[in-house]
């Protein structure tokens, strides 16, 4: 406890006094003409299922910027990397970026498991970094002062907001949990539980599952013997449509909501009609099959450009955050003008306050606030495996 | 009640790790590879019925039965241009070349049809029968059928058909067979082959209970435990050792904690190879000193 608050002090105080290191103040990776981008990211491994997505909708985005003739008169020239998600080749993909390639900044990465390992190296490099989708709070928590998150929700706001609604607007009164054994599902789930207990309520069941894990018949018997009226299922998407499924098969009729990471669009076929009116978390207000005409005109650009990838249902949600992330970027590349330097980029981003991308949660940074987003919504899985987003946006700070 | 569901439960979800147990071992009997990228073959033959429905519109059944007709040349391809070649190096480098040919098939895989998890269409009409409290789903009774049709189908070509014993006689002296006119390759081949054949086959009941994803193979690694758990060389010991498995984990998740649920597997796993170390049906092996 004591280290921890020591360490937060002084994560604090270098905050305070990052503002007048001149070392940032630097245009590495700029030129007359282009701006070096530097992308680390899963685009193999397990967690591609974000990484690949991200980096297909940051090419896009900056694909159409440099087809416009690019922002401030610079093109951007992307430099991608793949991490394998893995830690350590995350690491090293973020020093060849910054070392090798010199890149004025990065974005990504786009794991929880890759990235908070990588933390500590990106802090210390003092080179900017947009986090477009993983949901760590460690990642701001303390915050750094050249780490950035937008468009995603961490899963401690995320916990937040699915005990307020499950509490405030459903009335449930006996929650269950089912959470992943990982850092991510114990975040997400701790938080439920901590938001439970500050609303003097206990969970009825508190269940963890491994992600690779293909039988949930304990977790689910267990639960069904709590009897609750709502159960949580924080993981990701396979182990929770399994989990979905296996609830309904052994008959338990309690609501059923998923973390964000069951948001993506093929989830609902995932688990099939019987998984009809379980709910899940958002970040999209307007999900990527939707006809919203911002979403409309996203989809027909990306899947023209990525004719591979739309046979793959694409673009999904990684895709979606990937290219609201690099308008985020590139507006606040805008922003800091023609002389542009990474002090004035993040300066930049630490104005923005309600920035709209169209598709995406609109962007709240400040000199104190690294994450961009703090809001989000709760969705539906309908009979006929549409989705349909529930009207009103939960604050979760 | 809730010890009936945990068996109704606890025996599909153990021959899932029986089906992949049961191919390791007759390919471990059969060419003493140990075969680390099952897993990934028999996801790959899924996607091979996802690829045809979703890229060409075939219908279910020519979609599984392409997939088990090109998973057969993909057994016969994998012996005649990968293991063959090194069939006389050490084992421990045919047992690279199959954790290669696992990874490359599952990169492959995530690269051309995606990281997320596909829909898979379920073999047969999704339902859930009530049995006085106890529910099972028609697909874990499928899965559960067809694994013991298969068993004992192996067990009898082993047992009676002439070339089941050709099998047999050249796994376990491979000159010796060949002297007495058996075509040691065309076995070799004939083991790979089948097994592909069966790795389509348990794709086809797996995943549309255990969701189709690029990592769904990551399920051989209980398949290895139950193969262990049953001796691993014996087909029957594959079939019980996957159950015993399922049953393990489910009442002990339920019992003692989910946690705890792998803990007490993986415990039970190690206390077999030290106490048992020829496994529940296995031979122990003497060696003359």
């Amino acid at each position: 406890m004591r280290t921890s608050t020591v360490a937060k002090a002084a994560a604090f105080v270098a905050f305070g006094l990052w503002g007048a290191n001149p070392v940032f103040a630097d245009s590495t990776g700029v030129t007359d003409s282009t701006i070096k981008i530097g992308f680390v990211g899963s685009m193999t491994g397990p967690a591609a299922i974000w990484g690949s997505g991200n980096m297909a909708g940051a090419t896009l985005a900056f694909e159409e910027l440099n087809a416009a003739g690019g922002v401030n008169g610079r093109k951007i020239e992307f430099i991608t990397v793949d991490d394998e998600t893995s830690a350590p080749k995350g690491i090293a993909g973020f020093n060849r970026l910054v070392q090798s390639d010199k890149v004025f900044a990065v974005f990504g990465p786009s794991s929880s498991a890759v990235g908070v390992p990588m933390k500590a190296t990106m802090a210390s490099s003092g080179v900017p970094v947009l986090i477009p989708s993983f949901s760590s709070p460690l990642m701001t928590e303390p915050p750094a002062p050249n780490i950035f998150r937008v468009g995603a929700i961490n899963d401690r706001m995320q916990g937040r907001g699915i005990a307020n609604y499950l509490v405030n607007t459903d009335k449930r009164t006996k929650i269950a949990i089912l959470r992943q054994s990982d850092e991510y599902g114990a975040t997400g789930a701790g938080a439920v539980g901590d938001r439970l207990k500050e609303l003097k309520m206990a969970p009825v069941a508190n269940e963890v599952f491994n992600a690779a894990d293909t039988d949930f018949t304990s977790q689910v018997l267990r639960v069904r013997s709590a009897n609750p009226d709502a159960i949580v299922v924080y993981g990701y998407p396979a182990p929770s449509a399994i989990i979905t499924r296996q609830l309904r098969e052994v008959g338990i009729k309690a609501e059923i909501i998923g973390s964000s990471a069951t948001s993506n669009q093929n989830y609902p076929e995932l688990v099939g009609k019987i998984g009809a009116g379980t709910k899940f978390v958002t970040t999209l207000e307007h999900q990527p099959e939707s006809d919203f005409p911002a979403i409309k005109k996203f989809r027909e650009a990306f899947q023209k450009r990525f004719p591979d990838l739309a046979r793959q249902g694409r673009p999904a949600l990684g895709d979606t955050l990937g290219y609201a992330g690099a308008l985020t970027m590139i507006e606040a590349i805008r922003q800091a003008g023609k002389d542009l330097t990474r002090e004035g980029y993040v300066k930049a981003l630490e104005s923005m306050d309600g920035y709209e991308t169209g598709i995406s949660m609109p962007t709240h940074l400040s000199a104190t606030n690294r994450e961009g987003n703090t809001k989000m919504y709760i969705a539906v899985i309908k009979d006929d495996l549409t989705r349909e987003v529930l009207p009103g946006a939960i604050e979760t700070k | 009640m809730d010890i009936l569901q945990l068996i109704a439960n606890g025996i599909p979800a153990g021959v899932m790790y029986s089906l992949v147990a049961l191919c390791i071992v007759l390919i471990h009997n059969g060419t003493n590879v140990v075969h680390f990228g099952y897993g990934d073959q028999i996801t790959f033959a899924a996607y091979l019925v996802v690829i045809a429905q979703t890229l060409f519109g075939a219908p279910l059944w020519l979609a599984i039965a392409s997939s088990v007709v090109i998973s057969a040349l993909f057994g016969l391809f994998i012996y005649l241009a990968i293991l063959a070649p090194i069939r006389k190096t050490p084992l421990l480098v045919q047992v690279i070349a199959t954790l290669a040919i696992g990874t490359a098939l599952r990169e492959g895989m995530r690269a051309f049809m995606g990281p997320d998890p596909w829909p898979f269409p379920a073999l047969v009409a999704p339902r859930i029968f009530n049995l006085s409290g106890v529910f099972i789903t028609s697909a874990n009774v499928a899965a559960v059928a067809i694994a013991v049709i298969i068993t004992v189908a192996l067990f009898v070509f082993f047992k009676v058909s002439k070339y089941g014993q050709a099998i047999i006689a050249a796994c376990e002296n491979a000159k010796g067979a060949s002297i007495v006119g058996i075509s040691v390759t065309k076995v070799f081949a004939s083991i790979w082959i089948v097994a592909s054949v069966l790795a389509a086959v348990s794709a086809i009941l797996m995943a549309p209970v255990v969701t189709l994803s690029p990592d769904m193979g990551l399920i051989a690694i209980k398949g290895f435990c139950a193969a262990v758990l049953g001796g691993f060389t014996s087909l029957p010991g594959a079939i019980v050792g996957g159950i015993l498995l399922g049953l393990i984990e489910t009442t002990a998740g339920y019992y003692i904690s989910t946690a705890a649920k792998d803990v007490v597997a993986y415990g039970v796993l190690i206390a077999v190879v030290i106490f048992m170390p020829q496994g529940l049906f296995g031979k122990a092996q003497l060696k003359k000193v």
